[in-house]
């Protein structure tokens, strides 16, 4: 079966050789991965990869943004399992993660079920918990994942009721969970800000465009994950009668979309829609060229040092932040033009993605 | 009344005869399921079935081996075959290699979803793929495994509603992280409960719990509450406070 981008691709007679060459190359990473994890197979755990291997995005300069979901009692072995795992993932993967710990260590899935917003949940649990919803693939325990992934939509969705009286409608945005992917956005966004106010700029240029591009579409992939029950109602959805059935079965649709890739999700919309395909192509083309960007090992190696006072100057950062804008506008297009964009997303953005 | 009973192989693993007697002290018991999830188990089990005391159930299933050990699958096949017809055979998808073979069980085929241990038949996609190779096939859905695969119940929830004209009947415990079998817990009654209005009142139930021989007619009390349509709002207000 075809993927969603593939389908596009050939629907717009277009050839993003870069998108196709980085899907490629992550999947034959994960297998590789993933059979040299198997012995370390376990009900209890889940090892699980984010970043661009769990968009699908990866290329031979990325890093693997992994951590140890621990779901079930603790046991001090896990410390030494989290560290044979980081053995066998660097001597496939071998650039190093980052230094912020938020990866290649131990997470246990009660912090991202129980500490969701509210004085305990961190910056840290937060990103774990949207990239975990977001962008995320297993290497180990695939139910694992889904299990932690299906407890925390539960908060989000079961856990979180309107006031419903009878012979309402059942609510099909999940609004807690929505405000939680707008807020790791603009935390994303801020935490860049952060850093340079901090002075620590090693790196900023490629957290830069990474920023532009696939955070944003991180968070482009959050919305319609929040949105499913309107832009992908399943058929069980209709099936409910109860209001306990509905949101069981809206979290479960909501599930669905966390293994499908974000690129995968925009595409299914914009298949699905008589957007217009100058559009589509825009906003793919912009991000094939910043997927073939970051797959040279010279262009990311210039983006990695390039200095912040000299970035103006800098042809290969500034032909990346332009073509970022290419891809801005195409997002502001789909979201919120009525006549190049897409209808229901225009009216879900309307209603709830600002007020 | 919903008939509801034990597994023998709960109350006494690898001796049906007196899980058998164990139930006999509790009137309401209407249902069992004879285990030969061993295989050793299975030519006692059929050489002694037209003998067996079951007059006073009125639904008797029979578990089949989880693995082929002593056994092949021919001549599990064969001894299965010998039993009543009109008990359904409750198997693992793991021991079905030869379709063709199993296929011919038609609706006494009740193919059971399984635990985050196994390989198939744990997800609704993954049951979907053998009910396409089991087109005849009934369906068994144990709440436990579907509760460890998912507790929030949306898979025991989307199970019911998709293979729910197949259903046969209900395996009932609380399954922990390694698979075992217990007696349900607080946080597994409101679970479970959220089901009862998806299970037909006719629908068996068999508890799989094990337990102490002084705890099953509180185990069959608890069990039969839990499942109770009358008492779903009870449930629900214990659940959501």
């Amino acid at each position: 079966m075809t993927s969603a981008v593939e389908d596009l691709e050939a629907a717009l007679g277009a050839d993003w050789k870069a998108i196709r060459a980085a899907r490629a190359w992550t999947a034959e990473t994960l297998t590789t991965l993933r059979e040299g994890l198997a012995s370390l197979e376990d009900p209890g755990y889940s090892v699980v990869i984010t970043g661009s291997y769990g968009r699908g995005e990866a290329t031979r300069g990325s890093d693997a943004d992994w951590f140890l979901l621990v779901d079930g009692p603790s046991n001090p072995e896990h410390i030494r399992v989290a560290k044979e795992i980081g053995r066998r993932i660097k001597s496939v993967v071998r650039k190093e993660t980052g230094t912020t710990k938020t990866f290649a260590d131990i997470v246990a899935s009660h912090d991202l079920v129980h500490y969701i917003a509210g004085t305990r949940d961190t910056n840290l649990n937060l990103t774990r918990r949207i990239l975990l919803l977001s962008e995320s693939t297993y290497l180990t325990g695939q139910l694992v994942r889904e299990k932690v992934v299906r407890n925390v939509l539960n908060r989000y969705v079961f856990f979180d009721r309107s006031v419903h009286a009878p012979g309402d409608e059942f609510v099909r945005i999940p609004h807690f969970l929505l405000n939680d992917i707008v807020r790791y956005w603009r935390t994303m966004a801020s935490d860049f800000a952060s850093k340079m106010w901090e002075g620590d700029r090693t790196g900023w240029g490629i957290r830069n465009i990474k920023l532009r591009f696939s955070r944003k579409l991180l968070f482009v992939g959050g919305l319609l994950s929040s949105f499913a029950g309107e832009l992908f109602p399943s058929a069980a959805l209709g099936q409910a009668t109860t209001e306990d059935d509905f949101l069981t079965l809206l979290a479960d649709l909501v599930c669905e979309q966390t293994s499908i890739s974000p690129l995968d999700q925009l595409a299914r919309v914009l298949l699905n829609s008589p957007v217009a395909p100058e559009l589509a192509q825009q906003i793919f083309s912009a991000y094939e060229i910043f997927l073939d960007a970051l797959s040279q090992d010279d262009v990311r190696e210039k983006l990695e040092h390039v200095k912040f006072e000299q970035a103006a100057g800098d042809e290969t950062y500034h032909r990346l932040r332009i073509e970022s804008r290419n891809f801005r506008h195409g997002i502001n297009d789909l979201f919120f033009d009525p006549k190049k964009g897409h209808e229901v997303l225009i009216k879900l953005i309307r209603n709830v993605g600002v007020f | 009344m919903r008939p509801i009973g034990f597994s023998t192989g709960a109350l006494a693993k690898g001796d049906f005869e007196r899980g058998l007697r164990l139930q006999a002290d509790l009137p309401e018991v209407r249902a069992v399921e004879l285990s030969a999830l061993r295989d050793h188990e299975l030519p006692a089990l059929a050489k002694a079935a037209a003998e067996l005391a079951l007059f006073r159930f009125q639904y008797v299933s029979v578990h089949a081996p989880s693995k082929l050990g002593t056994l092949g699958e021919l001549a599990i096949f064969e001894l299965l075959k010998q039993l009543p017809a009109a008990w359904p055979i409750v198997v693992h998808p793991e021991i079905l290699q030869s379709p063709e073979l199993w296929r011919s069980l038609g609706s006494r085929l009740c193919i059971e979803n399984m635990d985050n241990r196994k390989t198939a038949g744990r997800t609704v996609p993954e049951l979907r793929r053998q009910f396409e190779i089991f087109p005849e096939a009934s369906f068994c859905l144990d709440v436990g495994h579907a509760q460890q695969i998912d507790p929030t119940m949306a898979v025991a929830i989307l199970m019911l509603l998709e293979f729910g004209p197949r259903l046969r009947q209900l395996h009932v415990s609380e399954v922990g992280p390694k698979g075992e079998h217990r007696a349900l817990g607080a946080m597994a009654k409101a679970a479970y409960s959220r089901l009862a209005s998806h299970v037909p009142e006719s629908c068996p139930i068999i508890i799989e719990s094990v337990i102490a021989v002084k705890a099953i007619a509180a185990e069959f009390e608890a069990i039969s509450r839990v499942f109770d349509q009358s008492l779903v709002e009870a449930h629900r207000s214990f659940a959501f406070g």
